[in-house]
């Protein structure tokens, strides 16, 4: 209760008034990031699961967030969320960095044709193979996809801390949206640069993703030499201070 | 008036022609001041003081605010004794149409308690002697209230080491049961002591409150902790439900409008139980090509799990596909309120289905190419 009183407070400092909270909101000092909700609202919580709890089974935290949640207004729900099995919020995040000038339509048609490739190459494995292979084979495309990424994620990065008039390399821990943000982007990358004119992206992209879901391929071998740099720049790991 | 009114005006050839009174000189001005009034010559203005109103000029206002009632009263042919605020606002709207955009500009006749800022009485005696004892530390009331909040801490504290003598500690602290609550805001304190606080000082009565419902026998304030908090209700008592219709052939239905950027668009969703979908005359599929957008208008159906029970009737217009879709899907979760229970719409509302989205274009500045693109930096 008390946090929430804080960060109450915290708020209502950057809010000017109670019937202002509710209304499209413009930052009295405009930052670089800021959005037309007002800090007050809270973000919405889109899938059915999270409503069909009974009260027995929350946590503490949980019930005070459910309470929270009453008097709080809410954020909308964006345009590419919806509450089906088929929503992924990670597949969304990967077809947003993949849309080039808006084109959201191109960019999820481009998803959907890698996955029924990746569908079709790993059925084609599955028939072709022995009774013995056959359980370790994945057709699910969405599995592939999760775990391709997760195989990407690296767990060190550098970074450029000065430090007596020099710039080193100090290898630091990468939260999980880091993580995440620099396999997407390396896998969208890798598929944009090194592929032949001729192939398509969706084409190229199921070839990455297959590599990488069996730990191979040029964006996996990019995530071990980062890791290699950041093993031969352990002796700077003190410099971090956070 | 006319003396108010000088014209001074000196020409090139010496003359000059001068409408002003006998206590003015004629002189050989080479200025020109044209239509000059004693304030505007008056320079050298001194720092600009909020002005002050006396307790006998409010009492006057409200007098001339009552007979001024009763004169609009009769002058509309209504009863004055039953005139109320909404009449006043009807009454001058009707006499004094205004085009203005901006409605505080409007003419507007409110009681002068809601006009004239509320303010402190006059804080000394004829003699010059302040009454309250902490006047000379600039923030009488502020001071005072803290006064008072440290003397129940003390309070609390010697109450607390009595019941330790007796033996009669609490080992479970009662706390106060805050309820849904906030601690009064810094503009919410200003209006209660009437006086300008600053945010250092806000934040060590927030401390000092904090201290005090952290002890054990904090119970014994109660009413003084509430006087200071502020209720904060359930969001869901904002909810608007539209009401529920029947029509000749005996089915429900409801209409509802959303928006989203700048479309608009209007829904009319019937308890058939076909699953129909009508968009402006058309199919849903022939209007809506993209998947994305069907998505979006399944979207409150799917998540109340009503997929097939409704027939939709949806018009909208204005904005992209995006946005369109983005209207009707509002539209939708507004008219599905009315076949809810209360709790079902309270998850909806949780869900982000019922705020409309406020986000829209972001204007181009001026020195930059786009909203945040800016032009490309040349070194020369």
């Amino acid at each position: 209760m008390k946090q929430e009183e804080e960060a109450d407070s915290h708020i209502f400092n950057m809010a000017a008034s109670i019937s202002g909270l509710l209304k499209p909101w413009t930052p009295r000092v405009l930052l670089v990031r800021w959005s037309r909700y007002n800090p007050y609202y809270l973000e919405p919580e889109v899938r059915k699961e999270a409503y069909s709890r009974p009260e027995s089974e929350l946590s503490a935290e949980e019930k005070e967030e459910r309470e929270l949640k009453k008097l709080r207004p809410i954020k909308a729900a964006t345009n590419s969320t919806t509450s089906s099995l088929f929503n992924d919020p990670v597949l969304s995040k990967f077809i947003n960095m993949m849309m080039k000038h808006g084109e959201k339509t191109l960019a999820r048609e481009i998803m959907m044709q890698t996955l029924e490739n990746i569908k079709r190459k790993q059925v084609e494995k599955y028939h072709k193979a022995t009774d013995g292979q056959k359980e370790g084979i994945e057709c699910n495309p969405y599995v592939v996809f999760h775990q391709a990424l997760e195989n990407c994620k690296p767990v060190v990065a550098l970074a450029s801390i000065q430090k007596g008039g020099k710039y080193y390399q100090v290898p630091i821990p990468v939260t999980g949206n880091r993580q995440r943000f620099l396999a997407m982007k390396w896998m969208i990358t890798e598929c944009r640069e090194n592929k032949h004119r001729r192939t398509h992206m969706y084409e190229k992209l199921s070839q990455e993703l297959l590599a990488a879901f069996a730990n191979e391929g040029n964006v996996i071998r990019k995530k071990h030499e980062l890791h290699k740099m950041a093993e031969a720049n352990r002796a700077y790991a003190h410099y971090r201070w956070w | 008036m006319a003396a108010n009114c000088a014209r001074v005006v000196g020409s090139l050839f010496g003359k000059s022609v001068n409408f002003a009174s006998s206590t003015r000189p004629v002189t050989l001005q080479f200025c020109r001041q044209i239509c000059g009034t004693p304030a505007l010559r008056r320079k050298n203005l001194g720092p600009t003081v909020p002005e002050t109103f006396t307790a006998e000029f409010i009492q006057k206002q409200v007098e001339e605010f009552e007979i001024g009632k009763r004169h609009l009263a009769n002058m509309m042919g209504e009863d004055p004794e039953n005139f109320t605020q909404e009449d006043i606002d009807r009454s001058i709207a009707y006499l004094f149409p205004s085009g203005l955009f901006e409605k505080r500009a409007r003419p507007l006749m409110k009681h002068p308690v809601e006009i004239f800022p509320k303010q402190r009485a006059v804080q000394w005696g004829p003699d010059g002697r302040p009454f309250h004892f902490l006047f000379y530390t600039g923030k009488q009331a502020y001071y005072s209230l803290m006064h008072d909040l440290y003397g129940r801490v003390l309070k609390v504290e010697k109450h607390q080491d009595q019941l330790r003598a007796k033996g009669l500690f609490p080992t479970e602290p009662k706390q106060i049961a805050l309820g849904p609550s906030r601690w009064l805001t810094k503009e919410e304190m200003e209006a209660l002591l009437v006086e300008p606080i600053s945010r250092q000082d806000y934040e060590h009565f927030i401390q000092l409150m904090e201290r005090l419902l952290a002890m054990p026998c904090c119970s014994l304030e109660q009413q003084f902790v509430m006087s200071h908090r502020q209720q904060l209700e359930a969001q869901s008592m904002h909810q608007v439900v539209p009401p529920l219709q029947k029509d000749d052939a005996g089915v429900d239905f409801s209409t509802a409008e959303g928006r989203r950027k700048s479309s608009r668009g209007s829904v009319v969703v019937r308890d058939c139980g076909a699953g129909r979908l009508t968009v402006n005359g058309q199919d849903h599929l022939h209007y809506f090509p993209v998947l994305q957008d069907r998505e979006q208008l399944m979207f409150p159906l799917q998540f109340c799990g009503l997929l097939g029970r409704f027939d939709l009737d949806c018009s909208v217009s204005g904005g992209g596909r995006s946005s369109q879709a983005g209207a009707l899907r509002l539209a939708i979760s507004r008219a599905l309120l009315s076949f809810l229970s209360q709790s079902e719409g309270e998850a909806m509302r949780q869900a982000g289905l019922l705020t409309p989205d406020p986000r829209v274009r972001e204007r181009k500045k001026p020195g930059q190419e786009g909203a945040r693109r800016k032009f490309t930096w040349k070194k020369r």
